[in-house]
């Protein structure tokens, strides 16, 4: 049990809002900005990420609870603040974590104008909500919650390893107007997702005609888990399994499809908004599908004996039994092995952005080869928003930024972020170009930086490109 | 710019971001304390249940009575492991109606599955009528050495006596049970 406790917590260190990139959004100096807008801006001719370095993202959090809360150093007992938060946390809080690794990233400027990117990456992303009734039924007990519905539907997690193989295309299409699209090929390794449960469990004092003291009733029980890539590697020898589940990052596990859209509007020469949809998309899951259904209803009032007339060495009833089989005859335990499809968790990014300062690069304020068109400024600050669907809705966050050139081969942005986990994330990015060679590292939450572990959140990403300037 | 300038200004711009990578740390925490988890979960379930017609204890048969009647069920969770490592304290409670006009004595007799007995209790239950029905409750506190005896066992023996009795004896003798089983469950690696 520690090992799993440490383990959800590492996770929770290890990323904000699951996959919110907002130091990278819009960020065009590093090329897998284009990842989070295939719409984006492209300023370089070409880019190759160093394989296995080009983008390094871990990103952990947890809602309404900090590593601190539970494992500062205190002197209350650790049993006391674990009950409290349980009591503190509701059933929309959350616990997420996200890793991505990007294995390779490239891109070129074809003769036709249009930015043409591609690459390969491995994803994990987990998430699950706080079943809260469940951990209070687990810390507390019953019995000081007779008639309490204890929700089973609280019950809402996935949790998804994969890797996805991209492909897309990005052009400037009017002075004021960069769209791009970018196709996707999931291959999924291992998969398991527990959404849209319902049921509730309550424990009754039973009245006069009641069977027994209690009556114990699950009720309207509806739980299904499904599973894919995992049932396989049960039989397994623990050896085994890395090696086959990294098989399957190349085709193998179990395929999907899925588009990235975004655009970049110029509305004047100061003003720019863009925006992106991503992972629009759904995994088959066919292969090793193992999905596990509980449903019924069922009330439990013990075990009744009947004393039934017995010769000499006869044994009794096989209560135990009996009862067993009622419960699942009335909750039945289905495996089903048919395949099942499940969305992507789609993430929409939109961002306002003004520049000021000086102009940079080529671009100047009466540029006639680019009337109207935006001019590119050493400054800007604007605002972003994000979203992700998640099991119980879509999950927000609001961003404001600073963006600054300061130097040709020196970039920042500063982000102050207000998302489900706190009012107080800020982060920074840099990147630098130096000669042909492409850094950039984001991470957010600083002001936590000084002790991680009363962040709620932690996200980072970084990553080496080789990129060629336009001549 | 000439290149020497730009490494001077990326260095020490490296070192502070590493450094403040590396810096950051998580303090003032004990994860040893991990080990002092402990969920003391209180919980409330239902034992058996039954209801005697007087006329049980009276074989019209052979014409005879039949003093005691009995009946087994397994209790087959009572001897898990992470029940006998976890179960500190178990309250039995058991409340008969009586609209028989006899006493009666109940025993509960624990049974491992090699037949040992393990644990016994029992209680007396006081004789009522058709019209008056009496009800006799019997707690029972186990803990201590009495638990470790009570979760060795996987069945219980219920044993119901009447001192006597014959084919007018009229009534019902009903039991309600529960059960209140305190854990503590925690990591014994």
């Amino acid at each position: 049990m520690r090992n799993v406790l440490i383990f959800i917590m590492v996770l929770c260190l290890s990323d904000s809002l699951a996959q919110n990139k907002q130091l990278l959004y819009g960020l065009e100096e590093v090329p897998q900005s284009l990842l989070l807008n295939p719409g984006s801006r492209v300023p370089q001719k070409m880019h190759f990420g160093i394989p296995f370095l080009s983008q390094i993202h871990v990103n952990g959090g947890a809602t309404g609870l900090t590593v601190f809360d539970i494992f500062g150093e205190s002197n209350i007992d650790i049993n006391e603040r674990i009950r409290n938060k349980i009591f503190e946390m509701d059933n929309k809080d959350f616990f997420t974590a996200t890793q991505q690794l990007e294995i390779i990233n490239f891109g070129w400027r074809a003769k036709n104008e249009i930015y043409f990117s591609g690459g390969v990456y491995q994803e994990f992303d987990f998430i699950t909500y706080f079943p809260r009734d469940l951990a209070i039924l687990a810390w507390e007990g019953n019995r000081d919650y007779l008639d309490y519905p204890f929700d089973l539907g609280e019950v809402s997690a996935t949790a998804d390893l994969l890797t996805v193989y991209h492909f897309g295309a990005n052009k400037q299409i009017t002075k004021k107007l960069t769209a791009g699209v970018r196709v996707k090929l999931y291959s999924s390794m291992m998969s398991i997702r527990s959404t849209n449960n319902q049921g509730t469990f309550t424990t009754t004092l039973g009245d006069v005609n009641s069977e027994n003291i209690y009556e114990h009733t699950v009720s309207n029980a509806d739980v299904t888990v499904n599973t894919s890539g995992i049932a396989s590697l049960e039989d397994m020898e623990s050896s085994e399994i890395p090696g086959e589940v990294i098989g399957r990052a190349f085709f193998g596990g179990n395929f999907g499809i899925g588009a990235d859209l975004g655009v970049t509007y110029d509305i004047n020469n100061r003003l720019t908004a863009s925006a992106s949809v991503l992972d629009l998309g759904v995994v088959f899951h066919s292969n090793d599908v193992e999905t596990y259904a509980a449903t019924g209803s069922y009330t439990l009032d013990g075990i009744e004996l009947v004393f039934p007339p017995l010769s000499a060495g006869q044994s009794t009833l096989p209560y135990y039994d009996n009862l067993e089989d009622e419960i699942e005859a009335a909750i039945p335990i289905d495996t089903i092995t048919s395949g099942y499809s499940q969305l992507r968790p789609v993430k929409f990014n939109a961002a306002l952005k003004y520049s000021f300062g000086k102009t940079v690069g080529n671009s100047s304020d009466c540029d006639c080869r680019n009337m109207g068109g935006g001019v590119e400024r050493a400054q800007a600050a604007g605002v972003q928003f994000y979203s992700i669907l998640r099991p119980k809705g879509p999950q927000m966050a609001g961003t404001l930024f600073y963006y600054r050139r300061l130097w040709d081969f020196l970039s920042a942005k500063a982000t102050y972020t207000v998302d489900p986990y706190s009012f107080s994330n800020v982060g920074l990015g840099v990147v630098t170009d130096i000669g042909k060679f492409n850094f950039y590292i984001a991470a957010d939450n600083l002001l936590h930086y000084g002790n991680l572990a009363k962040a709620k959140s932690v996200s980072l990403q970084l990553g080496f490109n080789i990129k060629f300037d336009e001549e | 710019m000439p290149l020497s300038m730009k490494t001077n200004l990326l260095k020490p711009l490296a070192v502070v971001f590493a450094g403040l990578l590396l810096t950051s740390c998580v303090k003032d925490t004990d994860f040893d304390q991990a080990d002092d988890i402990t969920l003391t979960p209180v919980v409330e379930l239902d034992l058996i249940y039954f209801n005697i017609e007087a006329g049980e204890f009276y074989d019209e048969i052979t014409d005879m009575p039949i003093l005691t009647l009995s009946d087994t069920t397994e209790i087959r969770f009572l001897d898990d492991t992470e029940i006998q490592e976890s179960l500190r304290r178990a309250d039995f409670y058991f409340r008969f109606t009586n609209s028989i006009p006899r006493n009666f004595e109940v025993d509960f007799q624990f049974l491992s599955e090699q037949n040992d007995t393990t644990y016994i209790t029992g209680t007396s239950v006081i004789e009522g009528t058709i019209e008056n029905p009496v009800v006799t409750e019997f707690e029972q506190i186990i803990e201590g050495d009495d638990i470790v005896q009570l979760t060795m066992a996987d069945r219980v023996v219920v044993s119901v006596t009447i001192p006597d009795s014959d084919p007018s004896l009229e009534g019902t003798l009903n039991l309600k049970s529960k059960t209140t089983y305190y854990l503590e469950i925690r990591d014994r690696e």
